[in-house]
């Protein structure tokens, strides 16, 4: 009878897990929890200000706005409720803000780095400025972010950009051995014309099959197992789930700046060489005066740290800091560590930086 | 400049969610037999890393950059005339009943972006006429010393 008792009880608790198993996979968790209101919108692209808890003059005075890529959601800064970037930085006083900028349809397949960086990007940092009151202000980009940060750091020097952070930035694509996308998009392999041509937008599909394929066990077998090995901690389960919503939440690319990012950046390398232009004006790296942060980590497979650090050699800020750790490309953000070791770090070299 | 390490071990995106998450090493009996894969898993995990490392030096060569482009060539290569094809009988599908095609309807889309810039530019000229017009009225309108008549009071 014990046995017996025994086996159902194995029953139960593997069905349970299969239960849980299963919910993981095909439901969505609840992110992007933090209390934001929406202050401007253009196109597909909107701008949100989170909600300050603290009074104004308590606040760090100058504003953050925060840059992500182009063809993800940028809500990995605001995963969960207790794991959030920009819940950390707003309990710490910031008046943040945040660019989402869409997801594109056909009709935006000629909108180009020039459009996001110099057309979009101004625009919000206007309404910032309105709705802040404060005309000097803080900018954070993280991966493809990160470009059109410098590139609007370069071009626009002088209206108010005080501090530039720069997480695993794809800015210099010159030591091809180490950035597996390079060999990948090669012109003897990769005809880009032929796939705007049948999509005009880049898929998210493919963008995600590039991503995943990096690591290909980890991403399609080993991540999995994890969750299978872990179903019993709610707590992982949890941040399994939110970072899953998330990874699997992929929009599709603007073909033209799909299309620059191959030919200029990836295969010419002409943003580190300053033979970029954007609006017909060349993107000098050394225009760059902020105060200049930039986060590389160490295990990113995405971006390598080679790809960050030229940077730091060209542009004419005074006070730069690099800020390497042990991560990958979105882990040291977004990973369980990074409440203990990115964000206090970032929060604390903005502190001093921001009155 | 400052250069600072930060030291800890290396993860990924999955596995720096477990690294704080560790499950206890006592567990209940039954819930360790809940698990079927449970005696094979260190097997398990062994051949993944190997397989992971394995993998990731495979996909970062250049014979496997020609395979997937010569791939990808074929296929969208293959598709292109049934995608013509499907384009052209959809257009005059559309054009029959009289309705717009997703180009045109695209166009439209590009010219309502083209006007919603205008009016946001327009918007911001607003705020800043305002925020002019408002800043005098703080700081006390001083009124202009009037000029002296000439010529005596008239009446």
């Amino acid at each position: 009878m014990q046995s017996t008792a025994s086996m159902t009880e194995q029953s139960l608790a593997l069905q349970r897990r299969l239960s849980t198993f299963t919910r993981v996979l095909s439901t969505k968790a609840p992110i992007a929890r933090t209390p934001k209101e929406l202050v401007w919108t253009l196109n597909k692209a909107k701008l949100y200000r989170y909600t300050p808890l603290m009074p104004a003059p308590q606040r760090h005075r100058i504003p953050l706005l925060l840059v992500f890529a182009i063809m993800n959601r940028p809500y990995i800064l605001d995963l969960r409720p207790g794991h959030s970037f920009v819940e950390f930085m707003v309990s710490h006083g910031y008046d943040v803000y945040l660019l989402d900028w869409g997801c594109p349809g056909i009709e935006d397949k000629g909108t180009k780095l020039d459009d996001y960086a110099m057309e979009y990007l101004p625009r919000a940092i206007r309404k910032m400025k309105a709705v802040s009151g404060s005309d000097i202000f803080s900018m954070l980009g993280w991966c493809i972010g990160a470009i059109l940060t410098t590139i609007y750091a370069a071009l626009r020097p002088e209206e108010g950009l005080r501090n530039l952070l720069l997480l695993t930035a794809p800015l210099d694509f010159s030591n091809r051995n180490h950035v597996t996308f390079a060999k990948w998009t090669d012109e003897k392999y990769f005809d880009i014309e032929k796939i705007l041509d049948a999509f005009g937008n880049m898929p998210a599909e493919m963008i995600d099959y590039g991503a995943r394929v990096l690591k290909p066990v980890d991403n399609y077998i080993t991540n999995y197992c994890k969750l299978w090995d872990n179903l019993e901690n709610p707590r992982a389960v949890d941040a399994w789930h939110a970072m899953n919503t998330w990874v699997t939440d992929n929009i599709p690319m603007a073909g033209a700046a799909y299309r620059q990012l191959i030919v200029e950046l990836y295969r010419k390398n002409a943003l580190i060489q300053n033979q970029l232009h954007i609006k017909n004006q060349r993107v000098d790296l050394s225009k760059i005066q902020a105060n200049l942060l930039t986060v590389i980590a160490e295990g990113d497979h995405i971006t390598p740290p080679c790809q960050s650090e030229a940077i730091l050699r060209q542009v004419s800020s005074i006070d730069k800091e690099v800020y390497r750790i042990p991560g990958g490309h979105i882990g040291i953000m977004a990973g369980s560590a990074a409440h203990r070791t990115t964000w206090p770090h970032i929060e604390h070299w903005l502190s001093s930086r921001s009155r | 400049m400052r250069e600072i390490t930060a030291r800890r071990g290396p993860e990924g995106i999955f596995f720096a969610l477990f690294r704080g998450n560790r499950m206890t090493e006592v567990k209940d009996e039954n819930t360790r037999h809940s698990d079927p894969f449970e005696p094979f898993r260190g097997l398990r995990d062994s051949y993944l890393n190997a397989m992971s490392k394995t993998m990731v030096e495979a996909v970062n060569t250049e014979t496997y950059a020609q395979a997937t482009g010569a791939m990808l060539d074929y296929c969208l290569s293959a598709s292109a005339p049934f995608r013509d094809v499907l384009e052209k009988s959809m257009a005059q599908a559309l054009q029959q009943l009289s309705l717009p095609s997703r180009q045109e309807v695209a166009t439209l889309a590009e010219r309502f972006t083209n006007m919603e810039m205008r009016l946001d530019d327009l918007d911001a000229k607003l705020d800043r006429v305002l925020s002019v017009m408002a800043a005098p009225r703080d700081e006390g309108i001083k009124p202009k010393p009037r000029r002296a008549r000439q010529g005596g009071k008239r009446g």
